[in-house]
Order: structure tokens, then sequence, then C-alpha cells
């Protein structure tokens, strides 16, 4: 089992996140950095990770794409993508995996938003703006999928072989579409998606991305793609292997 | 403005926003862009139906005649436009160079030595 850590800047918390990791899952891990400029390669790497450095920045979805990708030529079979902040607990992720193998899932998602939109389960208040986007999304991306999902943008997620397989080669890198579009693919694909709520503690460090206007930029542009993801082409396979 | 010109004006917006979904729907041109275009089509629409708002606005800082004022922004959005693009291939130059340095790094590590 493989997990995928994207990080960017997070020298601070990366390898207690990754000495966590280890711990508690007993499964390599990998950390995609993503053209930090400060020493995250270098903890991440003192503490047992592998780590694939961007020669550029590619955006966190870019960070996943590669993970994935390294994942499926290494043939790893399970795969779970845990943010460096280290909001995400490692024994939570033992619960998405358990979840993979208990309800034959292909993809689980943790949602922060057990306990509705007003705050995710780190304790976090969420802005109204992000509310009202997050229902939306949710309502729009359940629509088209078997089960309902209320955290279409969670970066907590396990992925089975199948999953792997197919979203490895097309993995969609764009801010949120990494996030959201895959899940509209997993449907396409017949993956099975579930989602259960899980726990979160406080980021230890680091700051939340980015102001108002780029959000609502990225919103538009990852409603857009839902709207118009059952008439578009599919993605050409993408020079894997 | 007579309702001839007003049918023909919206109705290049409305081909302007029709051809921006169809290259988004064959994976030619990216979201992002696409949604600037699409921004582009929708005024176009707006502003083909709303002459006497652009005169009332052309009025009152003083620009006599209403279209130059539509002429004015419609140079300057392209300025803008291009400025933007610009700065896009400024950007991918400097990452195809950092690429090649990469590679360069790398079929020396392959090597042994570097080729020319």
């Amino acid at each position: 089992m493989l997990v995928i850590i994207p990080a960017l800047n997070e020298a601070e918390t990366v390898g207690r996140v990754i000495a966590d990791v280890i711990a508690a899952l007993r499964a390599d891990v990998v950390v995609v950095d993503d053209g930090s400029t400060d020493a995250t390669a270098r903890v991440a790497r003192a503490a047992g990770a592998q780590v694939l450095s961007h020669p550029f920045n590619l955006g966190v979805g870019g960070a996943i794409r590669t993970g994935m990708r390294y994942a499926s030529r290494q043939g790893y079979s399970r795969v779970v993508q845990i943010d460096a902040d280290g909001q995400h607990l490692p024994s939570e992720a033992a619960r998405l995996l358990a979840q993979l193998d208990d309800q034959q899932a292909d993809l689980v998602i943790g949602s922060r938003f057990a306990e509705g939109y007003a705050r995710t389960s780190a304790g976090y208040e969420v802005s109204t703006l992000r509310r009202l986007s997050m229902r939306l999304l949710s309502r729009l991306v359940s629509r088209r999928s078997e089960t309902h999902i209320s955290d279409t943008t969670s970066g907590f997620r396990a992925f089975g072989p199948a999953a792997i397989e197919v979203l490895a080669p097309i993995y969609p890198s764009a801010y949120l579409s990494d996030t959201v579009e895959t899940l509209l693919i997993a449907g396409d694909r017949g993956l099975r998606v579930v989602e259960i709520s899980v726990a979160m503690r406080e980021r230890l460090g680091g700051t939340p991305s980015s102001g108002h206007f780029r959000s609502l930029f990225h919103l538009t542009r990852v409603i857009l793609v839902v709207l118009l993801h059952r008439v578009r082409r599919p993605v050409m396979q993408r020079g894997v292997q | 403005m007579t309702w001839k010109l007003v049918v023909f004006v919206s109705a290049i917006a409305v081909i302007n926003v029709a051809v921006v979904i169809e290259f988004v729907r064959r994976r030619k041109l990216g979201e992002n862009f696409a949604l600037l275009w699409i921004g582009v089509g929708l005024l176009g629409i707006v502003l083909s139906v709303a002459r006497p708002l652009i005169d009332n606005v052309a009025n009152d800082i003083g620009v006599r005649y209403g279209p130059t004022l539509i002429f004015t922004g419609a140079i300057l959005f392209l300025l803008f436009v291009c400025m933007n693009l610009s700065m896009h291939i400024s950007r991918l130059t400097e990452r195809s160079e950092i690429l090649a340095e990469e590679i360069t790094f790398l079929r020396n590590r392959l090597d042994g030595e570097p080729r020319v």
C-alpha cells in the first residue's frame, strides 16, 4: 500500500505526518514535493519517505497525479491520499482502507462535513461562499453518481486497484478538478464510490489557501466542467508506462 | 440602432459562446480560457441590446458618441488579453528551459557524461 502526501513548503509539519503514517499504517510513503522552496524534500526523505520533486509548481492536483502514476507504475494495489498539514489522521486513513475492503468499494472519500456544512470536522468555521459552493457541488455531483457525496472536494481519499487503473492515466490536475472531476470519471467508469465521515484535527502548521476572487473563479470553472462533463470527449490516455 | 442590427450583433455573440463551448467539448480549449471567452460573449449579448445604457454612460463621462466608448473599451480589453497571453508565453518559455535543464542532468546521470 502507498500513501501519497502532496506537499508545498510544509517542512514544519511533513516530518511528523510521515512518522505518524508509517507508525499507524506500515505503508510506503511518497511525498510529492510540488516545487517547495523550503526543506520539505530533505525533511521528508529523513523521515523515511520516497520523495518525488516537481521541477516547478504544478498545483496540488498535479502532485496527486504524479503520485497516482507513481503508484500505478510501481504496481501498488491500494493508495491513500493524505494532506501534509496534519489535518488528516492516520487512524482515520485506516478506516478509509477498511471501507475499501468491507464495502467492496473502489474509491472511499473521507468527508469533513459530517455535522453539516457550518464547520469542518477539524473545527474550522466555513465561510458562507464556501458553504454554498460545497452544497452546490455536492448536489451537482451526487446527481450523477449512485451514492450521495457531501464533501466532493475532500483530499482525504483511498483508492482500490480498479480506481488506480482507471484514474492514474487521466487524472485531472486542475484545481478542484482533481477532486470533483475524478468523482464524475469514477461514475462514468462504474467505480463504486463510498463516503464516510471522518474526524480531523487542526492543522499543525501552514495557512489555508486562496482568496475570494480566485475561489470564485475556480468554482465557476469547476461548475462548467461538471455541467459539460456528460457531453465532453473523454480524455485520451496520456503516456503512462 | 435598428432591431436588425441588434439581432445581427447578438447572433454573433451567441455564436461566439457556442463555438467556445464546442471547443471545450472537444478538449481543444482549456476551461480557464473558455471562461474568459464565454464572459466576452455574454458581455457582447448584453451590449448589443443596451444601446441606451451605453449612450447614457458615454454622456456622463463626456464622450459624445456612444460607440466610441465601446471601441475604446474593446481595444483596451484586447490589449489586456495580449499582455496576459505574453505573460503566459513567458512563463511557458521559462518552464521549458527548466525542463531542458532537468533532462540534461538526467541524461548525464544515465550516460555518465553529457551529450552535446
